[in-house]
């Protein structure tokens, strides 16, 4: 086969003009592109206002699509669970008896610990969410791990506030227009948090690798504390992220620190909830481009 | 009477481009852009940029299919649409452009193989560039998680993207 009809404009002066013309248009947009983009890697805030407005065009779309397959799986599901329901009713009737037993040594220690904390005086600070919204969509052709949800700053989300799960935590808000918002999630290599391990409270820091899990790395350099199926929660510290949400299970352990998987998996979290920042102040540093927790 | 008349009632013969034909090339590289919005939920971003793959696909099959500079709009469509930095995809589609203008007038032949070799070239460099301007951004992944599964992934998706472009031309063409 023969090249593509190439630019042979023959002796048609004005043709050729053209053609000049159009390569002068194209090295220029690749010029003004190379500009646009050393602009968004050194100021990235430079463009809040362009980008929070191409969310509010495109995040309709996904969740409009995501109502459909939601009810596509829904039918498709709900009909898998009648196929086998004695069993699973088995099942869950099993499960049920030993979570009551559970639950009355959660009761028992719940206030235990409440009267632990009266007599150490702690303040209770009240976490209100801001917002909750459904995890619409994410940015799947990327290495950088985004997520969009459907609630935008006329709900009152701003940039940098913690959005979590009831499961767990999901990541903090670096985009946002009026209706939707773009989601930093745990798993992506730039969200750095502050993080401990649930038994024994030792300090780690939990970075995401970008594949759907997340590095956990203790601060002290010394013996792996990591056990497989240890949980790691939100320590607190910075103040961006309240204290004791769950982040991930520990699922392997490398040299000096483990891997983990996120509790809440955003393709299958029911809700996603804005919260404002556990330290009011914390959102300004939160805001920084560079993504880097204090 | 002309051979034409003979032909079924319908035929193609003798009906010319369709309306919009000039735009359709460009509306599909859009709309490649808008896949990204599907309600995936994906853990791993591996998945092709197929604005990127459509635009590789029509300027290999035609010089023609829209003036080379459009390639900057339709990027900046792109980032505005997948969420990458802004001028990434204006940069390194302008860059696929000339690289195509310079590649038309140092190749004697093209095949099949060897248009998929050009189009996994630019979508390698493409995934790097991609990965490099994360690596800046505070999100250094090494290769086997992030671009390179990502490459192959793309490449192999290719040829669907050629397809498409081949039959859309056909049929915004009348033929």
């Amino acid at each position: 086969m023969a090249a593509s009809a190439g630019p042979r404009p023959g002796w048609s002066r004005r043709a050729q003009y053209s053609l000049f013309f159009s390569f002068l248009a194209v090295v220029a947009g690749l010029v003004i592109g190379l500009i646009l983009l050393i602009l968004s890697l050194a100021a990235p805030k430079t463009y809040a206002t362009v980008r929070g407005a191409a969310l509010d065009i495109t995040a309709p779309i996904t969740g409009a699509l995501s109502e459909v397959t939601t009810t596509i799986t829904g039918l498709t599901s709900g009909a898998g669970n009648y196929w086998n329901a004695a069993r699973q009713n088995a099942e869950l009737k099993r499960q049920r008896a030993a979570l009551m037993r559970r639950m009355v040594e959660a009761r028992a220690i719940l206030e235990e610990n409440q009267q632990l904390k009266a007599a150490l005086q702690l303040r209770e600070r009240s976490s209100k969410a801001v917002a909750a919204g459904r995890v619409v969509g994410s940015s799947f052709e990327s290495p950088r791990r985004f997520a969009v949800i459907s609630v935008g700053t006329s709900d009152g989300v701003a940039i940098g506030m913690p959005v979590r799960s009831p499961e767990g935590l999901i990541g903090r808000v670096i985009e946002s227009g009026m209706l939707a918002s773009r989601v930093l999630l745990v798993t992506d290599r730039a969200n750095i948090v502050p993080a401990r391990i649930l038994k024994g409270g030792l300090p780690v820091i939990s970075t995401g690798r970008g594949d759907g899990t997340i590095d956990v790395r203790p601060l002290e350099v010394g013996k792996n504390p990591f056990k497989p199926g240890d949980i790691i929660v939100t320590s607190g510290t910075g103040g961006l992220y309240p204290p004791l949400v769950p982040i991930g299970k520990v699922i392997r352990l490398d040299d000096d620190g483990a891997i983990a998987v996120p509790i809440a998996d955003p393709s299958r979290v029911s809700f996603a909830i804005v919260e404002p920042p556990y330290e009011p102040t914390a959102l300004a540093v939160a805001a920084r481009p560079d993504g880097e927790e204090p | 009477m002309v051979r034409a008349a003979l032909g079924q009632r319908g035929a193609s013969l003798g009906r010319g481009p369709r309306v919009g034909a000039d735009y359709v090339p460009a509306v599909t590289v859009v709309a490649g852009s808008m896949v990204s919005l599907l309600p995936i939920v994906s853990s791993t971003g591996w998945w092709p940029d197929w604005g990127l793959l459509m635009l590789v696909a029509w300027r290999l099959l035609r010089a023609d299919a829209w003036p080379a500079w459009w390639a900057a709009p339709l990027g900046f469509a792109n980032d505005l649409i997948t969420g990458n930095p802004i001028g990434l995809s204006i940069a390194l589609w302008s860059a696929i452009m000339i690289a195509m203008d310079i590649l038309d007038r140092r190749t004697m032949w093209r095949d099949y193989w060897i248009e998929w070799a050009i189009a996994a070239l630019f979508i390698g460099l493409a995934e790097l560039a991609q990965w490099r301007v994360a690596a800046v951004l505070g999100a250094a992944m090494p290769l086997s998680i992030s671009a390179g599964p990502a490459i192959i992934i793309a490449t192999l998706c290719f040829p669907v993207a050629a397809f498409l472009a081949a039959r859309l031309d056909r049929w915004r063409l009348g033929r």
